[in-house]
């Protein structure tokens, strides 16, 4: 078990680093290459029976949010603070609200005070600030309204990248002039795609009939309109996501499975283990496979049921504002498990210590780990092994959770479910190919097990410390990520 | 057993944390979802807004040009150079990186691209990287000897890097290859950078009159003769020019600051000072800045011009934040506003990149601010080397003269300065009238 226990931390060792990668991983595309003096922004359309909701996002870079600060800086501390923020917000406003224009059915639509408006204050380059401000602007529209139009001008005669997006409402299927996506996270990050000029979007028409929220938009280069519903496409289309990054993001893959197959050796997963020798000692291959399918399944599943749940919920609540909070969340998250680790490993090498002064019985420590609950020793039908599988992966393991954290926080989930699923199959693969090693022979098992070979005993030493250490890092770099967006 | 115990809390805190976690990432669905970024050909652009629609349209073309054969290098590397076009017209630098992909893109597919070899030159010309832009246009040159465009790549890398008996045989071979806009613009500031006005102002009509290029490049051109105008003191025709640029290319940023220079040469501050601001909220470049901050300062509103130094220097962070290379205009601005010693240290390094006249200028008015005189001295000279007339080229020399002990060459300076455009700045025009007549 000792052995075990080294693969375990070597492995989070392992997915330590793969959580580093994703944290820096949106590097390719960041805030304004170059573009300190450029006014963003991005309109959000929504429209629902009766009413059009517009969510405005403002980026303003380093240079206009510093002549604004001088400008509205009263008492001269060169922040913007108490009553000038006040005062700045509105100022933003109203440079924003007339120069969005809706029209219903050819009708002018007054659009109503904005809702929720925020401003804060992002971090920027050279030590400078940035300036966001997100408002929603809420109209009633006649209700049967067959075509909406919103002009936004604002900013016109400043550089800066301009979007219009649309985004699914209640109760209309609507067909979109603009996109249904954004590329850039809500003004977070700026891609630059060699055959895409940054969007200069100032009108869209929406064609609007009475449905289920389904959305029809020009989507990417010459594919023309493409359907997009939601509720069936999401998943699905959130793993065809990241397509930016390649390569490293097949290695990513690439370590999660390895990652996986690895980690259904360490010593949490004992009852598997187990189910892998019955299975083998069963005598059919089919048996081997079935049990690595149910964990796949299972694993992946627990994950993606609750993306369904929360899917369903979020036709409620705008997640918009919770963002920052859930990036902090998961960050300080992140570092307790890192804590969590060193504690552990901390605890375990004093006492191993004390167990090498008193000579080497230590098989007997851990027979409390390989957790109790394991099936007896009755002969196993179909059914008890694919109930076996699924106990073995019906709760996520934490290293895992680490990976997918990072990647939501760095909004790229689509990612983290791949990462997760890759990590599912790895997990089986190891289960299936310990069974199918016992049924060809008996003596290969031997070989798989994780005794000491794998690693020496000097790296066994250093890994463990240097994983958990890496984990903290990579919890420390998402809860400073999210930090700034508070506001 | 305290081991179980803690990892049944931990399975349940990961489970909450999924939970949290995929809420939050429901909203990354709908951002990556779809990841090809906007198509914008449904709705008609409105011609006029965008600074110049054929080169937005020649990208747009581009693009798909490139999207259908995806192999073609010289696609690739003509999208290049239409992105370094539409940096020019409309001053968005979030084109620079694309530009430099569109070329890398071509030169993977092949190496031996000549178009990408010399567009990365003109790239790093627009970064003030002039080693490494001579190098790119002298390798371009290897592979596709005697292609005009090209020999503008070499003569601009070989003017920065002072080198101006190699730039005038480039310009020879280029005006000889292609009589054009290009090369005579070029020929134009050649000659003005070696004092001969008249001659650069009919090198310049002979640019205006061969037209071929874009709105954005006969602006460009009438803009320029509006500078020699002005550096010349005849500032009706100034004037005149600076508003035929704005009647080809509305807006087009040079020409509104130039007319903004002539305003107040003749005293009205406040137009000056009105449209400056206009054009420093639109597109605020340290030069458009520095340029309000003096007419501001000359008409009495010091606390308004500190404000447009201090952002001056934020952008100067920015740039070097951004390892753009700070140069030579900047060594300046610390001398007149910033810090001195600085400005020694910016224009030294500049002059180390560079050696121009330009940078020989700009090191000779840090040195002497920092009262380094002698040096500055004899920086100066390397400065007058060419016989410029620039206006604020006779007038750092002249002061740096003064300060240096050398009331004759100052005199001398100075009074052609006066004698040619007493106005050129509405703050150092009006001292270098002063030194003057402290002099006689």
């Amino acid at each position: 078990m000792r052995g075990g226990r080294r693969i375990r931390w070597a492995l989070t060792a392992l997915g330590g680093a793969a959580t580093i990668a994703l944290a820096l991983l949106p590097g390719a595309a960041s805030a304004h290459p170059l573009g300190n003096f450029t006014i963003n922004h991005l309109s959000q359309v929504r429209i629902s029976q009766g009413s059009v909701e517009v969510q405005y996002i403002l980026d303003q870079a380093e240079i206009p949010t510093f002549q604004e600060i001088q400008r509205f800086d009263r008492d001269g501390d060169g922040a913007i603070s108490g009553p000038e923020r006040g005062a700045l917000l509105e100022r933003k406003l109203a440079e924003i609200s007339p120069d969005l224009q809706l029209t219903a059915d050819g009708r002018a639509v007054t659009l109503g005070a904005p809702r929720a408006p925020s401003l804060a204050f992002p971090p920027g380059q050279g030590g400078l600030s940035l300036t966001r401000v997100e408002a929603s602007f809420v109209a009633a529209i006649p209700p049967g309204a067959h075509r909406v139009e919103l002009r936004d001008e604002t900013y016109g005669d400043r550089v800066g990248w301009k979007a219009i997006e649309v985004l699914p409402g209640e109760g209309t299927d609507v067909r979109s002039s603009v996109p249904a996506s954004d590329p850039t996270g809500g003004l977070r990050a700026y891609p630059v795609d060699l055959l895409q000029s940054p969007p200069d979007q100032r009108d869209a028409s929406f064609a609007v009939s009475e449905g289920s929220g389904r959305v029809s938009a020009p989507d990417g280069e010459d594919v023309g309109p493409v359907t997009t519903d939601r509720a069936q496409d999401g998943f699905a289309g959130a793993l065809t996501s990241g397509n930016d990054h390649g390569a490293l993001i097949l290695l990513l893959l690439g370590s999660a499975f390895i990652w996986g197959a690895l980690h259904a050796l360490s010593p949490g997963h004992g009852k598997t283990m187990v189910a892998g020798y019955l299975a083998g000692s069963r005598g059919r291959p089919k048996d081997a496979a079935l049990l690595g399918l149910a964990v796949t399944i299972t694993h992946t599943f627990a994950v993606f049921a609750l993306g369904l749940i929360t899917l369903a919920a979020s036709a409620y609540v705008l997640p918009e504002d919770l963002y920052p909070w859930l990036g902090i969340a998961s960050g300080a998250m992140v570092i307790a498990i890192g804590l969590w680790a060193i504690w552990t490993r901390l605890r375990r090498w004093r006492a191993m210590r004390a167990q090498h002064d008193h000579g080497h019985h230590h098989m007997h420590r851990h027979v409390g780990h390989a957790h109790t609950h394991e099936p007896s020793e009755a002969p196993i039908t179909t059914r008890s092994l694919i109930a076996l599988g699924i106990s073995g992966g019906i709760v996520p393991c934490p290293s895992a959770l680490v990976v997918l954290v990072a990647a939501i926080s760095q909004h790229r989930l689509g990612l983290g479910l791949a990462l997760i699923l890759a990590f599912s199959v790895g997990l089986a693969a190891t289960l299936t190919g310990v069974g199918l090693a016992v049924l060809h022979g008996g003596r290969l098992l031997e070989r798989l097990r994780p005794e000491r070979r794998l690693f020496g005993g000097r790296v066994a030493g250093v890994l463990p410390a240097l994983s958990a250490t890496l984990i903290v890092v990579a919890g420390t770099l998402i809860t400073l990520r999210a930090i700034p967006q508070l506001g | 057993m305290a081991i179980r115990r803690d990892s049944l809390t931990m399975k349940l805190a990961a489970a909450l944390l999924v939970f949290a976690a995929v809420f939050v990432g429901v909203r990354a669905i709908d951002g990556s979802s779809a990841s090809l970024p906007e198509q914008r050909a449904e709705v008609a652009v409105r011609e006029g807004e965008l600074p110049s629609a054929t080169t937005t349209e020649r990208i747009e073309g581009l693009q798909a040009q490139v999207r259908e054969a995806p192999s073609d290098s010289d696609g690739y590397a003509q999208l290049g150079l239409a992105y370094l076009q539409q940096v020019r017209e409309s001053g968005d630098p979030t084109f620079y990186p694309r530009a430099e992909g569109a070329f890398g893109q071509a030169l993977r597919l092949d190496p031996r691209d000549f178009t990408a070899t010399s567009g990365l030159g003109s790239l790093a010309l627009a970064r003030h990287d002039f080693r490494r832009a001579l190098a790119l246009g002298e390798r371009a040159a290897g592979i596709g000897p005697g292609v005009a465009r090209n020999y503008g790549v070499i003569a601009d890398a070989q003017i920065e890097l002072g080198r101006y008996a190699a730039a005038e045989r480039t310009l020879q071979h280029y005006v000889d290859a292609k009589p054009e806009l290009s090369s005579y613009a070029r020929v134009s500031y050649f000659r003005e950078l070696h004092g001969d006005l008249p001659g650069a102002l009919a090198a310049m009509r002979l640019a205006v009159s061969a037209g071929a290029g874009t709105a954005e490049n006969v602006g460009y051109v009438q803009a320029l003769v509006g500078k020699l105008h002005f550096d010349g003191g005849d500032y009706a025709a100034a004037e005149a020019a600076y508003r035929a640029a704005l009647r080809t290319d509305p807006g087009f940023p040079a020409a509104v600051a130039g007319l903004a220079r002539v305003e107040a040469a003749r005293g009205d501050y406040a137009a000056a000072i009105r449209r400056l601001r206009e054009l420093v909220q639109r597109l605020p470049l340290p030069e458009y800045v520095i340029a309000l901050g003096d007419t501001e300062q000359a008409a009495g509103m010091a606390a308004a011009a500190r404000r447009d130094y201090r952002l001056v220097g934020v952008e100067t962070r920015l740039l070097q934040a951004n390892g753009v290379n700070t140069d030579a205009e900047l060594a300046l601005f610390q001398a007149d506003h910033g810090d001195p010693a600085e400005a020694v240290d910016l224009a030294a390094r500049a002059w180390a990149a560079a050696p121009s006249v330009r940078s020989a200028d700009a090191y000779s008015w840090a040195l002497s601010s920092v009262a380094r005189d002698r040096e500055a001295l004899s920086m100066s000279r390397r400065a007058m080397g060419l016989g410029s007339r620039d206006p604020s080229f006779l007038y750092h020399a002249g002061v740096v003269a003064l300060r240096a002990g050398c009331p004759e060459r100052a005199k001398a300076l100075l009074a052609r300065l006066v004698d040619q455009s007493p106005r050129f700045n509405p703050l150092y025009g009006p001292r270098a009238e002063r030194a003057l007549d402290g002099l006689r």
